[in-house]
């Protein structure tokens, strides 16, 4: 059996689905351990009302990231997440104006102006060809173009309905929570034990073995974002419930821990597997990190400093080949321990050559 | 090859092109003209504009209704532009220089980044446009950098706070400062008047990050902020915030947790007085003292502005008054005030009526 088939059969009994990913046993790891250093370093961020003050925001970036997730496996990137975010937190507050009647007006208003901008993206990007970095740019400048219409640039109080919804506890947990596992449960079985969902998978991995296998691959990049516009609109709905009264610029700090989340959760920005229960647990640990700094009461730039080098570790960890650093580092201390007369002996013999 | 490129460039420019016409078309506004014209307003024909770094929130869309209101008061001034950083220092600069290039003769600017947006401040009024940043201190000199920067004396509303704690927290206690972006001169002024007060009282003691607690004045950030620091601190006696609403959610939901609200001083709004209607009674601790949220200040950068520009009577001061609005103990100047019937993000300390303010972005 050659290395290669050793590596194909490898990857092909990881890829049961039943199995933890490699991403999953990262993160879950690096959270328990964040949990640790947080108990020992700053055990108030591990208390009762920090965890509970955390978890919906968690919950929120959780649900986002599954968005970028889908995006992202199929080889994109979707920055509209700040316009789309925004949006859906202007609608369902700015539509009802605190009118608990009129929220499921505003809600299914939301969604449906998701499923539009769901579909402009994916047109722009699958059917025309623009780069998605660009594409999704200017689509989300034309939502705040919205987002001004709508509000002039200033939302209203949430409803209290939205406000209970979205930001009460349910046996001590807050709601949100709920929805972020229920949203994390659907796509992972839709990704992993659909037909459908599988084909997904497969698109994104190799899109033209997809292609040659009579897979529509471009019907399957445009369902990713207007996937991702339905999940961004879903966060930004609790959003708006769980922020009493919200800015209208909402969704602008969320797009890079969005894509954060879904790196950290071992999803390749190359596209290919998604795996979204890591990208969930992700953002659980991207939010701990953030409190755990807070409680730590270090200066504002210390703070963005520490999350940029848990982003960067996280990068690291799944981009750079281990394996080849390992079998580097091997040679180099084999060459050392071979002799100093031969290292001496190669580097007189390139000076000689020189 | 090259003419998909050429058409993928078509199509993205043109998405981006579209999308910044709307939000232009839908932000400049007109001023309409009112008859008896005040000392400030000369008889030169100009026009101007109004540019904000970030005007995503309640209080800047009344600011900027009232620098318009203000505006509206001097024919002289044919049209005023109005133009919102987003929250992009890049974008920021962008439209003070667009607005230049358009040949404006009166700028008022709200520099939320500060110094970053001083070359841009400096060019336009190189360039011989009256330019005025008001608020926020860009750095820089008046005369040299821009015509003036109006200030407001926000070491005062420092003061006002800690002269009311002093009346009312006898035994002192433990002080959470919560204000806007890393650095921002208000809330540093603010809190060097706080403390300037307290320092020949010890009995006062910080808590928190100093010299505040960094929220953006983003109420996610805020909720966030406020958590960490309820469960780090489990005695806090007061908390100060230089944008009270956006602590309403964060007070809420800390509040759910059991956690009982403590004394509170900040600037006013709607939503504020009425939650603290709301809750007062079941926090027996929650005192409540704003200063005015000082809507008006673009009032005082517009008149100094405009006048200036039009040759009309320039304004005495360069500063903007701090000044207390509601205080829940003593009820004077005023009591805790909550219209009901209005929405939260109405000022009802601000010269705009709040019925008004109301009306704003309901076209």
């Amino acid at each position: 059996m050659t290395a290669t088939e050793t590596v194909a059969l490898r990857e092909m009994k990881s890829s049961s689905r039943l199995q933890l990913s490699r991403g999953m046993k990262t993160i879950l790891g690096a959270f328990v351990l964040l949990v640790v250093v947080s108990a020992l370093v700053a055990p108030s961020s591990v208390s009762k009302g920090a965890v509970l003050g955390m978890l919906p925001f968690a919950a929120v970036m959780a649900i986002i990231g599954l968005g970028q997730t889908l995006v992202v496996q199929q080889g994109g990137i979707d920055l509209s997440v700040a316009g789309s975010v925004s949006i859906a937190v202007v609608y369902v507050t700015r539509l009802p104006e605190q009118d608990n009647h009129r929220l499921w007006k505003a809600v299914v208003v939301a969604f449906a102006s998701a499923i539009i901008v769901g579909i402009i993206n994916g047109i722009l990007i699958s059917r025309i060809g623009i780069n998605a970095i660009v594409a999704t740019l200017g689509v989300s400048s034309l939502e705040y173009a919205v987002i001004m219409a709508i509000s002039q640039g200033s939302p209203r109080r949430t409803t209290s309905l939205l406000n209970r919804i979205a930001a009460n506890l349910t046996l001590g947990i807050p709601n949100a929570v709920y929805y972020a596992v229920i949203a994390t449960i659907v796509v992972s079985v839709f990704l992993k034990m659909s037909v459908a969902g599988r084909r997904f998978e497969a698109i994104g991995a190799n899109p033209r073995a997809g292609g040659a296998a009579g897979l529509k691959v471009k019907r399957h990049q445009m369902s990713a974002y207007i996937l991702a516009q339905l999940l961004y609109c879903f966060a930004g709905v609790l959003l708006g419930g769980i922020l009493t009264q919200p800015t209208a610029y909402q969704g602008d700090s969320l797009v890079l821990p969005s894509v954060a989340v879904v790196v950290l959760g071992g999803t390749s920005l190359l596209g290919g597997r998604g795996f979204p229960a890591a990208t969930a647990m992700a953002a659980l640990f991207l939010q701990q990190l953030n409190q755990m700094v807070l409680a730590l009461n270090v200066p504002f730039g210390v703070r963005t400093l520490v999350t940029a080098i848990a982003l960067l570790g996280g990068i690291a960890l799944y981009t750079i080949k281990w394996s080849l650093v390992r079998e580097r580092i091997a040679s180099i201390v084999s060459s050392n321990s071979s002799g100093n007369s031969s290292g001496k002996s190669k580097k007189s013999n390139g000076l000689a050559s020189a | 090859m090259t003419r998909t490129k050429s058409r993928v460039l078509k199509v993205a420019s043109s998405v981006g092109v579209a999308g910044l016409l709307l939000a232009s078309a839908i932000t400049s506004a007109a001023t309409s003209h009112a008859a008896a014209a005040p000392s400030w307003c000369g008889p030169k024909k100009i026009t101007a504009a109004l540019t904000d770094g970030f005007g995503g929130n309640s209080w800047r869309l009344v600011t900027t209704a009232a620098a318009q209101d203000e505006a509206s008061k001097c024919p002289s001034v044919t049209k005023l532009y109005y133009a919102d950083g987003q929250g992009n220092t890049s974008k920021a600069i962008s439209d003070i220089k667009g607005f230049v290039a358009k040949g404006v003769k009166a700028l008022v600017v709200f520099p939320d980044a500060g110094k970053a947006v001083l070359p841009a401040l400096r060019s336009a009024y190189k360039a011989g446009v009256v330019t005025v940043p008001y608020r926020v201190f860009p750095g820089g000199t008046d005369g040299v950098d821009y015509t003036a920067f109006i200030g407001s004396n926000f070491k005062q509303a420092g003061i006002l706070w800690a002269n009311w704690a002093l009346k009312n927290l006898p035994k002192g206690g433990n002080v959470l400062f919560l204000s806007g972006p890393a650095g921002n001169s208000q809330g540093i002024d603010e809190a060097a008047g706080f403390w300037g007060v307290m320092a020949s009282h010890p009995e006062f003691k910080k808590i928190g990050a100093q010299p505040f607690e960094v929220t953006n004045w983003d109420p996610a950030l805020s909720q966030q902020v406020l958590t960490a620091a309820i469960a780090a601190n489990p005695k806090i006696d007061l908390i100060l915030s230089d944008f009270g609403p956006s602590l309403v959610g964060a007070l809420t939901a800390a509040s759910k947790t059991g956690w009982k609200i403590p004394a509170f001083a900040a600037s006013d709004g709607n939503v504020l007085g009425c939650f603290w209607q709301d809750n007062h009674a079941a926090n027996p601790d929650f005192n409540m003292f704003t200063v005015s949220t000082q809507n008006d200040h673009a009032r005082l950068a517009i008149d100094y502005a405009v006048a200036k520009a039009t040759g009309g009577k320039l304004p005495t001061t360069t500063s903007y008054p701090s000044y207390a609005f509601e205080d829940s103990v003593s009820g004077k100047p005023s009591a805790v005030q909550c219209r009901k019937d209005l929405p939260g993000d109405v000022y009802l300390s601000a010269q705009m009526s709040g019925d008004l303010q109301a009306k704003l972005g309901k076209k």
